[in-house]
């Protein structure tokens, strides 16, 4: 429990808060084309 | 769905671009994001999720996508500083316009909606419903500004079918130019100074 804690705390501090923020724009690129958005999906097969 | 595939391919582009010039990829300076997780998930609840989908009648689903539409408008405003705004912002504006004058729904032609559907579902659909997430049947000459409306196709022969309008492909690209040009190299020499 302890080594996966500690192992844990190591990932997160190789995390950057430059790839934090990008993940974040993203995630909100994502959305706010969903969101703004209309076509109309007929996919692969009618 | 299909605009998420512009925001994947800027995303490309501004990565290959910044790692061919050696320069670190920096993602563009948007402010205020909370706005648009605001705007979204009231959309995601009555538009996307099946469960919750049905719940609303089509009048309040019509007045709560203009809201949003309004926020995320908003939010690109706020933002129109950055590369490729500009060109997204007309997009939103020109999807909201098209919206707002047709019953806050996207208008669509049962012959453009005929490329999507089977000839069979297209026969238990009125004109006046709504078609697929966002989208309302109507006739081209029931429709207000229908020259903003889904009415482009691809090619017949091209295997995926969808139908969208001039504001969505302003949006697919100017959130393709936001994304590509975030890495290029101008865009980190300025950032480098102004911080």
């Amino acid at each position: 429990m302890k080594n996966q804690f500690a192992s844990l705390a190591f990932f997160a501090q190789k995390i950057n808060r430059q790839n934090l923020q990008m993940v974040l724009v993203i995630i909100s690129l994502v959305m706010l084309v969903v969101g703004v958005g209309a076509p109309t999906d007929g996919g692969g097969g009618r | 769905m299909v605009l998420t595939l512009a925001v994947a391919a800027g995303l490309v582009v501004g990565l290959g671009w910044a790692r061919w010039r050696r320069h670190p990829y920096l993602p563009p300076e948007l402010r205020h994001l909370w706005l648009v997780f605001a705007a979204f998930l009231p959309q995601f609840l009555i538009l996307y999720l099946p469960a919750t989908r049905r719940i609303f009648t089509d009048w309040f689903a019509a007045v709560l996508l203009i809201a949003s539409q309004i926020t995320l408008l908003t939010f690109v405003w706020l933002n129109r500083r950055v590369t490729g705004a500009s060109i997204l912002l007309c997009g939103v504006a020109l999807n909201l316009a098209v919206m707002t004058v047709n019953g806050g729904f996207m208008p669509i032609s049962p012959q453009t909606a005929s490329r999507l559907v089977s000839e069979d579902m297209l026969v238990d659909a009125r004109l006046g419903s709504r078609f697929g997430t966002k989208d309302i049947l109507l006739s081209p000459q029931d429709t207000r500004l229908e020259w903003l409306a889904d009415r482009f196709l691809p090619p017949n022969w091209f295997p995926y079918q969808v139908a969208f309008s001039l504001g969505d492909v302003f949006i697919a690209l100017g959130v393709f130019w936001l994304l590509a040009r975030s890495g290029s190299p101008t865009q980190v020499i300025q950032k480098g100074i102004s911080t």
